[in-house]
C-alpha cells in the first residue's frame, strides 16, 4: 500500500496529509466468531502449537548486523557472495569469556564483512552486511 | 398488550446495542483485520456465558451511542469467571468518555470485590474531547482501579487498535499486555507530534507497533498475528493464573519431559554457549513452558511451566545472547516477572549461567546498580518456595542475584559442571597471584597454570557445598526428579515479612 502525501489549505492553515488507497478486496479475516467462537484450546496443546507465537517477534530484515557486545572477532564463518540462512552463525565473537554466535537474522547475501578475525570491535560496531 | 409492547421495546434496545456501530463500521473494522467487540468477547469467553451489565448506560453529552462504546461484563474463560470490557471502535471510535470510563470502572471494583481476573480488550481512539475533564478523570479512576487491584487479580490488557496517549497507561499497570501485529500502536505521543518536535520521521507501526512495544521497548509481553490468536493466548494465560492472590495456580496432570540428553548439553568448554531453553524443556513436562517476553532482554529467559503438573516460574540465564549477562533490560525483565509469580504464588524455579553484569558506560550511566538491585529485591522480597539451580558460570554479585542460598533461595542446587566463586578464574588469579606473575619468567605461561589451578581449586561445586550454600550436587539427568522432591516438599512453607505499609523497591 502506497502512501501518497498532500498539502491541504484548511481556513488558511497548512496541513501536510498522508494518504493511502485501502484495497478493495477485504484482507482474509477468519469467520467472525460471534456466535460459535472457536473452542478454546487445551492448554498444554496450545503451548505447542504455537511455537512461532512463544518463539517471539518476526524478524523484518536483514541488513547489518552489529555487534550486540564488545569483544574481539575470533572466527568469520562467511565471505561476500555467500549465501546464508536465518540462524546461521556470521561471526563468532568473544566477550565476556564466551565465544557468542553472531546470527543472521533474516536469509539473504553476504554484501560485506567488516571485520577480520582477531579484530577489536565495540558494542554496535558493524559485524555483516547480508542484503 | 402493554406487556408485550415492553417486551418489544426491550428487543428493540437489544437489536441496537447488538448491532453496535451498524454493518458498515463493522465490515470497515473487519477490512483493517480487527473483529468487533462483541465478535471478540465470543472468542474470548466460553459459548453462551457472558452476561452483558451497563449495556443501556448512556453519555451525558451528544447523542447515546450503543453501549457507550464499550462493552462490559462478566463470562467465563475454561469454566473460571472472568470480567471483561471491550472497547468497540465502531461506535464513536471507541472513544473514552466519563460514562464509557465509569462501566469499565465498575468491571474493575466487581473483580476485585469477587477476586476474580480482569480482561480487558483495547480499540480505541482516546478519550473522547467534546467530554473533557470528565474523560480525563474517567482514565484517572481505571489508573488507581488498576493500581489498587495489582497483586489481588491477575490483569490482562490485548491492545487490539490504537492506544495513545493516556491510554497507555491502564495497560501499563496491569500484568501483561498481549498486541495485535499490525492494528494494535501505543504510544504517548504519536508520529505527527514527534515529527514537529524532534524532526523525527517514523511511522505508527515502526514506533508503537507490537514488535516495537515488544523486543525494543519491554512494554508488551506478547505479541500475536490477529484477534483470534490474541484471544486464545489469553485465555491459555487465564488457565494458568490463580483467579486471585489468595488462591494456588491450577495444577495439571503431569507429563513427563522432552527428551533431552541433559549430561551432554552443557559444553565441557565454559567459553562455549548453548541454548538455556534445552535445558528448561529437559526438566519441566512436555511442551509446558510459556515463555515471556521473548525478544526482550533474551539475555535472561522468563516463563511459566509446570513441573510434575506444578506451575512454576521459571528463571534463566541465556549464554547464547550477550554471554548470559545481567543488563539493566534483563534486570527489569527478571526482577518483574518474578514479583509476578511472587504475587500469584508460582514457585520460583531459577536457572543460573552468568558472567557476571554487562560492564559499559552506558550501563553504568544508565543505573544498572539501581537496575540490577531489583533482582535482588525481587529474589529477597519473594515468600514463595524458591529452588535454584546453578548450571555453570556463577561469580560474584551475579551469582548471589541469580536467588543464592545467601539471598532467600530455600534450596539450591548445583550441577558438577557449575563454577560458583568470588569471581572468575582469570581475574582472580591475576589478583591474587600478582606478586608472582609479575616476577615470573614467562608471565603468560604462569598466567595460564594459576587461571588452571584456580578453576581447578575454586571453579567448581564443591567449595560452596563444603559450606552449605549449596544443598545438593546432581547429575543434570537427575535434576528433573530431584527438583520434584524439593519442591513438593516446599509447597506448604508459608513464610512472612515484618508487617510493613509497603517496600521501597529500587526503582
Amino acid at each position: 500500500m502506497m502512501a501518497r502525501r498532500f498539502q491541504v489549505t484548511v481556513d488558511g492553515h497548512r496541513y501536510e496529509v498522508e494518504v493511502s488507497e485501502l484495497p478493495d478486496t477485504a484482507p482474509a479475516l477468519a469467520e467472525p466468531a460471534l456466535r460459535a467462537p472457536a473452542p478454546a484450546p487445551a492448554v498444554w496443546g496450545a503451548a505447542h502449537a504455537r511455537e512461532g507465537l512463544a518463539a517471539g517477534p518476526r524478524q523484518a530484515s536483514a541488513g547489518t548486523i552489529a555487534a550486540p557486545l564488545p569483544g574481539v572477532a575470533l572466527e568469520v564463518r562467511v565471505a561476500v557472495g555467500d549465501s546464508v540462512a536465518a540462524g546461521d552463525v556470521l561471526v563468532i565473537l568473544e566477550a565476556m569469556k564466551m565465544e557468542n554466535e553472531i546470527t543472521a537474522a533474516a536469509a539473504g547475501t553476504v554484501e560485506t564483512v567488516h571485520v577480520v578475525p582477531g579484530a577489536s570491535v565495540a558494542a554496535g560496531d558493524p559485524l555483516v552486511t547480508l542484503g | 398488550m402493554a406487556n408485550s409492547k415492553k417486551l418489544a421495546e426491550l428487543a428493540r434496545r437489544r437489536e441496537q446495542l447488538f448491532a453496535m456501530g451498524g454493518a458498515e463500521r463493522v465490515e470497515r473494522q473487519h477490512q483493517m483485520g480487527k473483529w468487533s467487540a462483541r465478535e471478540r468477547l465470543a472468542a474470548l469467553l466460553d459459548p453462551d456465558t457472558f452476561q452483558e451489565l451497563g449495556a443501556h448506560v448512556e453519555a451525558r453529552v451528544g447523542e447515546p451511542a450503543p453501549a457507550d462504546g464499550v462493552v462490559t461484563g462478566v463470562g467465563r474463560a475454561g469454566g473460571r469467571p472472568v470480567y471483561v470490557y471491550a472497547q468497540d471502535f465502531t461506535v464513536v471510535g471507541g472513544s473514552l468518555g466519563e460514562m464509557h470510563a465509569k462501566k469499565i470502572q465498575a468491571m474493575q471494583d466487581l473483580a476485585l470485590k469477587a477476586g476474580c481476573p480482569m480482561v480487558g480488550l483495547n480499540d480505541s481512539g482516546g478519550a473522547r474531547i467534546q467530554e473533557g475533564v470528565d474523560a480525563l478523570s474517567g482514565y484517572g479512576e481505571i489508573f488507581r482501579r488498576n493500581t489498587h487491584a495489582s497483586g489481588v487479580i491477575p490483569q490482562i490488557t490485548v491492545i487490539m487498535g490504537p492506544s495513545a496517549g493516556g491510554a497507555v497507561y491502564s495497560p501499563a499497570l496491569t500484568d501483561l499486555v498481549i498486541m495485535v501485529r499490525g492494528t494494535a500502536q501505543m504510544f504517548i505521543t504519536g508520529p505527527q507530534v514527534i515529527r514537529a518536535v524532534t524532526g523525527e520521521q517514523v511511522t505508527a507501526e515502526e514506533l508503537g507497533g507490537a514488535d516495537a512495544q515488544l523486543t525494543r521497548s519491554g512494554v508488551a509481553h506478547f505479541a500475536a498475528d490477529t484477534d483470534a490468536e490474541a484471544l486464545a493466548l489469553t485465555r491459555e494465560l487465564l488457565a494458568r493464573f490463580p483467579a486471585n492472590n489468595l488462591e494456588d495456580p491450577p495444577r495439571q496432570p503431569p507429563r513427563p519431559p522432552e527428551p533431552v540428553d541433559l549430561n551432554g548439553l552443557v559444553p565441557d568448554d565454559p567459553n562455549k554457549p548453548y541454548d538455556v531453553r534445552r535445558i528448561i524443556a529437559g526438566v519441566v513436562d512436555r511442551g509446558s513452558f510459556l515463555e515471556c517476553q521473548a525478544g526482550y532482554a533474551d539475555n535472561v529467559v522468563v516463563g511459566w511451566a509446570h513441573l510434575d503438573g506444578q506451575p512454576v516460574g521459571v528463571i534463566a540465564n541465556q549464554p547464547r545472547v550477550l554471554a548470559g549477562t545481567l543488563d539493566i533490560d534483563a534486570s527489569d525483565k527478571l526482577a518483574r516477572f518474578v514479583r509476578l509469580c511472587d504475587a500469584f504464588n508460582f514457585p520460583l524455579l531459577t536457572l543460573v549461567d552468568t558472567p557476571g553484569y554487562l560492564p559499559g558506560t552506558a550501563q553504568e550511566y544508565g543505573g544498572i546498580i539501581r537496575h540490577g538491585a531489583k533482582v535482588l529485591y525481587a529474589y529477597a522480597e519473594a515468600t514463595v518456595p524458591k529452588v535454584t539451580v546453578i548450571l555453570r558460570k556463577a561469580y560474584g554479585g551475579a551469582y548471589l542475584a541469580m536467588c543464592s542460598r545467601s539471598l532467600g533461595a530455600d534450596l539450591a542446587v548445583a550441577w558438577p559442571s557449575a563454577e560458583i566463586a568470588v569471581m572468575g578464574p582469570e581475574p582472580a588469579a591475576n589478583i591474587i597471584y600478582r606478586r608472582e606473575l609479575e616476577a615470573a619468567p614467562d608471565p603468560a605461561a604462569a598466567r595460564r597454570e594459576k587461571v588452571a589451578e584456580y578453576r581447578e581449586r575454586f571453579a567448581n561445586p564443591y567449595v560452596a557445598a563444603a559450606r552449605g550454600y549449596v544443598d545438593a550436587v546432581v547429575e543434570p539427568a537427575e535434576t528433573r526428579a530431584a527438583l520434584i522432591r524439593m519442591l513438593s516438599a516446599l509447597m506448604s512453607k508459608r513464610e512472612s515479612r515484618p508487617s510493613k505499609k509497603h517496600g521501597n523497591v529500587p526503582l
